[in-house]
């Protein structure tokens, strides 16, 4: 249950690499839950982790984890967690030692640390395979072992950037799970990065959406899915008079190449629809609901602006 | 008798955070563990053991050898004969231990570029000083026992050898506090510059065939280009033999002359020069060590 607590605030944050601006005047709040950062790819989203980690140091403006700024307090970091998306694992190693040297490197005593690194690994699911070298597991064990590194030492708040990446169906579906068990029943809250709708829709609260270094939407995930879901419509003739007789009830409707598209429908577009179908004679031969992709969206933010 | 399992589910941590200090442990306690193979498979052990074990089988033939001469010659024959003493073991023994910090110093910073680890401990509650300052320690720790170890077992073997082992103790007990000061600054040496020559690289082999050839070129194309030039040009250059430069710290440590120094042109120089040479050579790079990790980000 969201206490509606502030964790992180950004505040009118700005990040240029020379004449790169790879953040520009972004300001959010996130309380506890879980959020989805969403964007293509140098959007923003790993600056924006950075600089809440205390790691870069903004041109402009604040970014602050549980109310302190970490790149001038390193200790708030005991309390924060990272999922890095590229390798970060040793391979020489079993995953029980390399977590109770996590958990140290966070300043939990020796005994706490190795008690944390069982405990973790059990409810990743990976307690059976803790002491072989972490070079002979798969993928999604991989995957596994590094979100168990960011939270060995049970931060307040949790960064996942990508944990995703590079995983096969099951493997992703895994993951995610383990990211939802992460908030609602280890009670650590999450910002989670992702350049995949999906995922961000079945896993979190709220999403921000970033495109080229500017904010672009920040809200509850349920609004921003009413906002970006379609109707698709294709009809085997007759197109253009359907066009027209929706037009007529006031329903905006894109024309694509196989079939047509309505924006943001709502209960009456469908009731619409059928009178339209059966003003326009036009045999329907499909009618589902639709999402717009990531590129999609952010093509029709750029043309908004 | 049935038993029921519960499964308690998570439990959050309430025990004590202990910050920036533990996570600083964290590191050096790795690092010495990384050094040593420790934790590791068999294959990470072989070599640093390999070198500990030179460097004490040496100092233990080299006692062997004294306690022989001391037995079968009579009293003083040892010094007689005049067989290796600490002073000669540092500059017998400099060799071996450059190249067990070239082979295993690298060890403990390129595997964690390379693998990406530093990423994440980046985000703990440590700074990129604290990172390099507790590995660069904790591979000093490491370089400071094989140094010392060997004269340890020189000095109990010298001791045993004598006829009258306590008198022997009391008049060379000064060599203890000389070998610990000549030790350390063998391994302050050469733990900073293998760890410097592993900061430009994540690969580990490239840092250590660098080194190595580093020692093992310098050493002869200095003497040979300080034999030609001679004079003044000639004791410089000869200063430019890596492996010299803290056997000369040594020999002033022990008031005595090495060796593999005894020839050296340099040591017509001030002992105060060759002091300043060796300092020199150890502050800078580890200033460099220390530059490049200071602001390292992920």
């Amino acid at each position: 249950m969201s206490t509606g607590q502030v964790l992180l605030a950004v505040e009118r944050l700005t990040k240029r690499y020379g004449d790169v601006t790879a953040l520009n005047d972004v300001s959010f709040r996130i309380t506890d839950g879980i959020t989805g950062i969403l964007g293509e790819n140098g959007a923003g989203k790993s600056t924006i982790i950075k600089i809440l980690l205390g790691l870069v140091r903004p041109t402009s403006g604040t970014a602050t984890v549980l109310g302190q700024n970490a790149f001038d307090d390193v200790a708030v970091r005991a309390r924060v967690g990272y999922m890095p998306e590229h390798d970060c694992l040793p391979s020489l190693v079993s995953a029980a030692e390399f977590l109770t040297h996590m958990a140290e490197a966070s300043g939990l005593p020796p005994s706490m640390a190795r008690t944390r690194a069982a405990d973790t690994l059990r409810h990743a699911g990976l307690f059976e395979e803790r002491y072989r070298a972490i070079g002979g597991y798969s993928t999604g064990m991989k995957q596994r072992v590094k979100l168990c590194q960011a939270l060995v030492h049970d931060p307040a708040f949790v960064f996942l950037d990508e944990p995703t990446a590079g995983l096969d169906p099951a493997g992703r579906e895994e993951m995610l799970s383990l990211i939802r068990k992460t908030h609602r029943e280890f009670g650590i809250s999450v910002l989670f990065s992702s350049h995949l709708m999906a995922d961000v829709e079945r896993t979190c609260d709220r999403i921000i959406v970033l495109q080229g270094g500017q904010l672009v939407h920040s809200g509850e995930v349920a609004q921003f899915t009413k906002e970006t879901e379609t109707v698709f419509i294709e009809v085997d003739s007759n197109r253009e008079g359907l066009v027209t007789a929706l037009e007529r009830r006031g329903v905006v409707v894109t024309a694509e190449r196989t079939g047509l598209t309505i924006e943001g429908p709502d209960h009456s577009v469908y009731e619409h629809v059928r009178d339209a179908l059966v003003e326009a004679r036009a045999p329907l031969r499909r009618m589902a609901p639709r999402r717009r992709e990531l590129t999609e969206l952010f093509e029709r933010e750029g043309e908004r602006k | 008798m049935t038993g029921t399992v519960f499964d308690i589910g998570y439990q959050a941590y309430t025990g004590t955070r202990e910050g920036r200090t533990r996570s600083r442990s964290a590191i050096y306690k790795d690092g010495v563990r990384t050094a040593l193979g420790l934790g590791r498979g068999a294959r990470a052990k072989i070599l640093p053991w390999f070198f500990i074990s030179v460097l004490s089988a040496i100092a233990l033939v080299m006692a062997l050898v004294a306690g022989a001469a001391e037995r079968l010659g009579g009293p003083g024959a040892a010094a007689r004969m005049n067989l290796p003493s600490h002073s000669d073991f540092n500059g017998i023994a400099s060799i071996i231990m450059f190249v067990f910090a070239a082979v295993v110093g690298p060890d403990l910073l390129s595997p964690d570029r390379r693998s990406g680890v530093i990423n994440l401990y980046l985000v703990r509650p440590l700074t990129g000083t604290d990172y390099i300052v507790s590995r660069w320690l904790a591979f000093l720790t490491v370089m400071i026992a094989a140094a010392v170890l060997p004269q340890a077992i020189l000095f109990l073997g010298l001791s045993g050898g004598d006829p009258k082992p306590m008198e022997y103790f009391t008049k060379h007990w000064v060599d203890i506090p000389n070998f610990i000061a000549a030790g350390v600054v063998m391994a302050v040496y050469a733990t900073t510059l293998a760890l410097l020559a592993a900061s430009f690289t994540s690969r580990r082999a490239y840092a250590s065939v660098f080194l190595v050839g580093l020692f093992v070129i310098t050493t002869p194309f200095t003497v040979g280009l300080a034999e030609e030039v001679a004079g003044r040009g000639g004791q410089w250059i000869s200063m430019f033999n890596l492996t010299n430069i803290p056997v000369h710290v040594n020999d002033v440590i022990f008031n005595d002359v090495s060796e593999i120094t005894k020839d050296a042109p340099a040591r017509k120089l001030a002992e105060w020069i060759r002091v300043v040479w060796y300092f020199a050579w150890t502050i800078i790079p580890a200033g460099v060590l220390w530059w490049r990790y200071r602001k390292l980000t992920p």
